[in-house]
């Protein structure tokens, strides 16, 4: 990747499209500060950053949840680790997870839900931390189409609880205008950069399956469309 | 359902063992061979009792124990510290990778004359080799289980601000637990090994002293009262302390990596 260069304001959902290979998840992880080997400059509230902090959460393409866990103690990890007393973390945690609608699921373990709901903890235990961004990496992908549909409402309406920064890759032309505030366009690799920027002006909450959904979605496929092919190639 | 299946199980082996035994009566009634090679199960009962009474069996179970516990207890502390120092510094493991693989592939029981000559004919001797021939699995362990941690698991702990101690405690540790248990009952199954062919060559009262005893004496209901004696041990600690262990990981980490 070369010559990146764009601004996410604050609460504002922007979403990532590209094809595969472009770059979108070293991306996420450079703004997380996770990754270091890059060259150029991450600016958060205007100020340089190049560490990792819990201002900015990445939500993993398979989610990372602790499988030695139960759910609370996953969204409470967060808390635990800056040292919270137990009560506080309770509090928090109980907030949250009624949030993500997994209250009756605090004490299951995590290989005992299903992945919609394991999507739910990842989110909780994001939000926990009360960060300013989230930063989400496909991580709808492994879904069926019900169980996701189900989710673009939830984020959408948790997004307007919570007003957070939401950056979101995607590999999917839909998903991203139902989310996206903008969705941006990657071309392929080597040397992918920013091919074109969409705002989307729909009013919210979005459905996927919604005729005004598709006009939108339409001029975004033809910028991405021989992206797609050139990395095929 | 499950606790149905397992007492059909349970009553199934209770069958075979009793089947076992009327067969093996049931040879020795033949009298194929003399009793000085195959007594009959009754003596070795007798031997059993005996030997309980006179505390000998029991002085020997606790003196095979002590030692198990001694040198089996040291090699899980020195064996994950240098396990972690393998893992901590590339250099050192670079360097002495190999070696240490060599150390824990050669049998156990070839430290024996080296222990000899070091410590004499001394404790010292049996609990060395026990040591010698388990604690650099339990390195080997310690340091694979580190370096296959999942970076993802590592990346969401750094991401929510877990740093040094919290790290090792809240993240490295649990998410390793699963294998630290297979390679510490690996390596407890190497200490037992090592120490019952430690007791056999150096007579010193322990299980294999007894076994050997039994052979001075032409003794066979004894020698087979000891094995069945070192197969219980056996069983308890596979079964019954690393079994359960394994349940609850099992239970917890629900076989996810």
């Amino acid at each position: 990747m070369s010559d990146l260069n764009f601004e996410i304001k604050r609460g504002e959902f922007m979403c990532i499209v590209g094809p595969s290979g472009c770059g979108k998840t070293t991306l996420l992880n450079i703004m997380a500060g996770l990754d270091n080997h890059y060259y150029g400059s991450v600016l958060y509230t205007g100020e340089r950053t190049r560490k990792v902090n819990s201002d900015r959460i990445l939500i993993f393409q398979d989610l990372g949840l602790f499988p030695w866990l139960t759910v609370r103690q996953n969204v409470e990890f967060g808390l635990r680790v800056r040292g919270m007393s137990k009560s506080g973390r309770g509090k928090i945690s109980r907030k949250y997870l009624e949030m993500v609608k997994l209250g009756k699921f605090s004490d299951y373990f995590i290989h005992e839900l299903s992945g919609g709901m394991r999507q739910r903890v990842a989110l909780a235990r994001a939000l926990a931390v009360e960060s300013d961004i989230l930063l989400m990496d496909e991580p709808f992908s492994f879904l069926d189409a019900q169980t996701r549909d189900t989710l673009y409402e939830e984020l959408q309406r948790i997004w307007a609880i919570t007003r957070k920064t939401i950056i979101f890759v995607s590999h999917n032309v839909r998903e991203a205008v139902c989310l996206g505030d903008r969705v941006l366009v990657f071309s392929a690799s080597p040397n992918s950069k920013i091919k074109a920027v969409f705002k989307i002006d729909l009013p919210r909450p979005r459905l996927i399956e919604s005729e005004g959904l598709m006009s939108e979605v339409r001029p975004i496929m033809e910028a991405l469309k021989p992206e797609i092919g050139r990395s095929h190639g | 359902m499950d606790n149905r299946i397992g007492h059909v199980g349970l009553i199934k082996q209770v069958i075979f063992y009793i089947a076992l035994l009327l067969l093996w009566q049931f040879i020795v009634a033949l009298k194929i061979w003399p009793e000085y090679l195959l007594p009959a199960p009754i003596s070795i009962g007798k031997t059993l009792l005996c030997g309980f009474s006179d505390h000998s069996f029991t002085i020997g179970i606790f003196t095979s124990l002590k030692r198990l516990c001694l040198g089996y207890g040291v090699s899980i502390i020195f064996g994950s510290i240098l396990g972690v120092i393998l893992f901590r510094y590339r250099t050192i493991n670079d360097i002495m990778g190999r070696f240490i693989l060599s150390l824990q592939t050669m049998p156990s029981i070839c430290w024996f004359p080296l222990a000899l000559l070091w410590f004499g004919l001394s404790e010292l001797s049996i609990i060395f080799v026990v040591i010698a021939g388990s604690l650099f699995s339990i390195t080997m362990t310690v340091n694979s289980s580190l370096r296959n941690m999942s970076p993802i698991i590592l990346n969401v702990g750094r991401n929510f601000g877990a740093k040094k101690l919290n790290m090792l405690a809240w993240v490295m540790l649990p998410s390793v637990a699963p294998s630290l248990v297979m390679g510490f009952k690996q390596g407890w199954s190497f200490a037992w090994r090592s120490l019952m062919a430690g007791e056999l060559i150096f007579n010193s009262l322990g299980l294999g002293f007894l076994l050997n005893m039994g052979r001075e004496l032409n003794d066979m209901s004894r020698v087979i009262a000891v094995m069945f004696i070192i197969a219980a041990i056996s069983i308890l600690f596979d079964k019954l302390v690393f079994g359960r262990i394994e349940k609850f990981i099992q239970f917890r980490w629900g076989g996810i990596k």
